[in-house]
């Protein structure tokens, strides 16, 4: 007769003395490959407190099962609660337009006069009437590109609209921008103001570098504009009322401290080091500009090193992704990012109106869509109602079809309670919404970060956990204290 | 509840009644009991009278049958407000001190579980308390901000329990109402809905959780609970109840705080407050100290790691009943004054202390049972303690 019953868990060899062994909901133990091997074997000695340990955990009961399967499912119901509210990011595109030509860009941005390129009022009203129909109680809408505030007029009916239909609705509503911060004036920002807007701005380093990456259509660089203008838009809306992305380019691999130091010097409090994404321009010119993911993951090795030792010289300074993939392993909350979630974010979390009124499960399906591929269209706004839109049976299959816990490999990874599916990166990458891990980068990519913050984690070295933590709760370090 | 003692005089029965220094007009008198240094008025239509003066023949012309309680030397301890209960042996037991931030009712002294520390006395039989309770909760100034509704297990009365936080809602409005319970009942998804249903707005069910495995807290609580405290803390969650989980420091708990921390972290991460105890050594705890007892000194690394984990995480944390000078310096934020006024002692050294004015102290019965690290903190010009907060 068995002594104990096994719960779900999912394990890989660490190194050549641990295990990691992590649950259902993301609850990890690195246990001795001896004593994994007896608890597999049904010969683990309920007395050793390593046992307490994996039962503390819910691997394993040598009690009652079921309440501890209640248990689980109450932290499983916690960890998937981003399921429970459904699209709460709507993105929308008031223009194509756009006077930056960044060398990556994933959009093929139109000419600054091209105005067919623009949404108009019809559309952009249909727009905010489809975003009131999602159950979610809070509401974010993100302009997005080209270039926003080129089409500022349509900007401002949206807003305006939106907040005309919150006083009914009464959601929690929120709206960013995201500009290259080149024509942003004294007029808009007073707006902005009024509306409560924050900015979400694109900086990719040292002037050197962001010059080059992301050049006006003029030719000319905007670097000295845009450090200008992130000034002005905090003295204007307030010190946490922008937020910069920084694209990684095979040029911005060799400046990884320059690129962060930078942003420091910049006032900036966190940044989110992303690598470049196959779609638009910078598929086009991978040679020139891309590079083999092994690459990117020295590249946020170093990174991450930098920042950590910057928040312990006193500095408080996040890196955002890492953050994200930090809550997933180490509390027991959900986060709201779309790429990281099983069934994946695609809808669920975000969707994105085009000019036209096009709707997409993601940006990155709008971007396929310009090279002609219109897989991940959902419908129109003109055309479909909510229901056509959000509940059709593409949606549905490409949901089905995104649920890490029956895609082939992610099904047994160990990782996969922190990690998410991205259907629509497969897609481009593979042609195949499931697509294959043993080849697919993004794979590689998380795999590869989740391992090195799994070496930091088991480290436990309590200044760099400290870190950690001060970024999981946006809690700055006090200087510690001498009491 | 401290008791103070007198000499009864037509006293039959036991009175409950609330205290008064200023005489008052005849028709205010119903439930007050008069406090008074001399005997030679009359008294009628007070429930009692409680003196220091000696009883005289007097008394028994001027007022003939009005209870009185006299030669009583403590009547400084009892203030404006105060509800007493006088016994006919001329106890007066103090049920309620308007000024005391640790007022508490027992509900009942029956209870569930059977605690290896537990500090309370039990009685499998009782008569009803929760007529007695209601009245003392009517007589209690509106203006209470604090009171304990412990046991025994309160849950075990049911539909008084129901009864008595409705009467805390009516007669102190303001209260915040600490239910101290084991949880066990609270399983009970309807009984929970019940209490929730009276729309108390603001209850704080203090919970114990000795272990983070099912056996190991069972063994403490000597009964099969730990699974049904565990549903009763999501049923209360489910309504988005406060809760604080209340863990008691000794040989048993010790070892594993940091994985119990751990467990709570991941488990209940909606708690509003966690509060680790050192413990009380009387009654059953104090017939199993062999069993029990660990100087906190030899704890504290554990309780460090616990503190620390908790807080890192934003969960809201403190530590009740131990000494500033057993803790790390690390640990005095999380220090707060939780013993009632009545247990609070403090130790002959602790005069010297600087620090004695913020610690924890000491209940009544650890004069003889202590750490054997006691030692009194000068304060030192370098580090100011305030900045610890």
């Amino acid at each position: 007769m068995s002594k104990y019953q096994l719960l779900p868990f999912r394990f890989q060899k660490f190194d050549s003395e641990q295990m990691l062994i992590v649950n259902e909901v993301g609850e990890f133990f690195f246990i001795p490959l001896k004593d994994f091997a007896d608890l597999v074997s049904n010969n683990l000695d309920v007395k050793k407190s390593i046992f307490l340990d994996l039962k503390s955990k819910h691997f394993t009961t040598d009690t009652e099962i079921e309440p501890v399967i209640k248990m689980l499912a109450t932290k499983y119901r916690t960890k998937k609660s981003f399921l429970y509210n459904f699209t709460s990011l709507h993105m929308v595109v008031p223009t194509l337009r756009c006077n930056s030509k960044c060398i990556y860009c994933q959009v093929s941005s139109k000419k600054t006069d091209d105005m067919k390129y623009d949404m108009n009022e019809a559309t952009a009203k249909r727009v905010v009437d489809m975003i009131f129909c999602s159950p979610s109680l809070s509401v974010k809408i993100e302009f997005q590109g080209g270039e926003p505030l080129l089409n500022f007029k349509i900007v401002k009916y949206i807003i305006e609209y939106a907040e005309k239909c919150n006083s009914r609705h009464h959601k929690q509503l929120e709206f960013v921008i995201c500009s290259n911060l080149t024509l942003i004036n004294d007029e808009m920002l007073h707006y902005l103001k009024d509306h409560n807007v924050y900015i979400s701005t694109s900086l990719d380093g040292p002037k050197f570098l962001h010059d080059k990456n992301r050049p006006l259509k003029t030719g000319l660089g905007n670097y000295d504009t845009v450090v200008e203008n992130i000034y002005k838009v905090r003295q204007h809306l307030g010190e946490k009322s922008v937020s910069a992305l920084m694209t990684t380019t095979k040029e911005s691999l060799e400046y990884v401290q320059a690129i962060i130091d930078n942003y420091i010097t910049l006032g900036f409090d966190s940044l989110f080091l992303r690598s470049l994404n196959p779609y638009g321009f910078a598929k086009r010119d991978w040679s020139e500009i891309g590079y083999n993911i092994e690459n990117f993951i020295n590249f946020y090795k170093e990174a991450l090193n930098h920042i950590i030792d910057v928040n312990l010289r006193g500095t408080f300074f996040v890196e955002n992704y890492t953050t994200l993939l930090l809550t997933r392993i180490l509390t027991p909350f959900s986060t709201g990012f779309v790429d990281l979630q099983s069934p994946a974010g695609v809808v669920i979390s975000g969707v994105i109106y085009d000019f036209n009124g096009n709707v997409y499960v993601a940006d990155e399906g709008r971007m396929l869509s310009y090279e002609g591929d219109y897989t991940f269209l959902m419908g129109n706004v003109h055309q479909n109602s909510y229901n056509e839109l959000f509940h059709s049976d593409n949606v549905v299959l490409l949901l089905k079809k995104s649920c890490l816990e029956c895609l082939p490999r992610c099904s047994h990874c160990v990782y996969q309670s922190y990690c998410g599916a991205d259907p629509v990166r497969n897609y481009a990458e593979q042609g195949d919404i499931i697509g294959n891990r043993m080849s697919s980068s993004s794979c590689k990519k998380n795999m590869s970060m989740i391992r090195h913050l799994f070496e930091i984690i088991r480290e436990n070295q309590r200044d760099k956990m400290d870190v950690f933590w001060s970024w999981i709760t946006r809690r700055p370090l006090i200087e510690k204290s001498k009491c | 509840m401290k008791t103070i003692k007198g000499i009864p005089k037509n006293i039959d029965e036991s009175i409950v009644g609330r205290i008064t220094k200023k005489p008052l007009r005849r028709f205010s008198r119903r439930n007050s009991i008069l406090i008074t240094n001399s005997l030679q008025d009359k008294f009628n239509k007070y429930p009692a009278v409680i003196s220091n003066d000696n009883y005289s023949e007097s008394y028994l012309k001027r007022n003939k049958s009005v209870p009185l309680c006299h030669s009583v030397a403590e009547i400084d301890y009892l203030n404006d407000g105060d509800i007493v209960l006088i016994e006919n042996n001329g106890n007066i037991n103090v049920l309620y001190e308007k000024e005391s931030s640790t007022n508490a009712l027992m509900l009942t002294e029956k209870c569930n579980c059977d605690c290896i520390m537990c500090p309370q006395e039990r009685k499998t039989k009782e008569e009803n308390r929760a007529p007695l309770n209601l009245k003392i909760i009517s007589l209690m100034d509106k203006s209470t901000k604090h009171l304990g509704l412990t046991g025994g297990e309160p849950t075990l009365i049911g539909n008084d329990l129901l009864k008595i936080i409705k009467a805390c809602k009516k007669a102190i409005p303001t209260a915040q109402i600490d239910i101290l319970t084991n949880g066990i009942r609270l399983c009970d998804f309807d009984f929970v809905k019940k209490i929730v249903l009276l729309q108390h707005p603001n209850l704080i069910f203090a919970i114990p959780l000795y272990a983070d495995t099912d056996n190991e807290h069972d063994h403490i609580i000597k009964a099969r609970g730990f699974h049904k405290t565990v549903q009763g803390i999501y049923n209360l969650a489910l309504f988005n109840q406060r809760i604080e989980i209340r863990v008691v420091l000794h040989k048993l708990t010790y070892q594993r705080l940091p994985k119990l921390a751990e467990f709570i972290y991941h488990n209940f991460p909606f708690v509003f407050h966690i509060t680790f105890m050192g413990m009380e050594t009387r009654c059953l705890a104090e017939k199993n100290i062999e069993e029990l007892w660990i100087d906190p000194h030899d704890y504290m690394s554990e309780l460090k790691d616990a503190v620390i984990y908790l807080n890192q995480r934003l969960m809201n944390v403190s530590i009740y009943n131990l000494q500033l000078c057993v803790m790390p310096e690390e640990l005095w934020p999380f220090s707060a004054k939780a013993i009632s006024g009545w247990k609070n002692i403090y130790l002959d050294d602790c005069s010297s202390c600087d620090f004695k004015a913020d610690c924890g102290g000491f209940f009544e019965p650890s004069e003889d049972r202590h750490s054997s690290y006691l030692s009194p903190i000068k304060k030192r010009l370098d580090k100011p303690f305030q900045e610890c907060y």
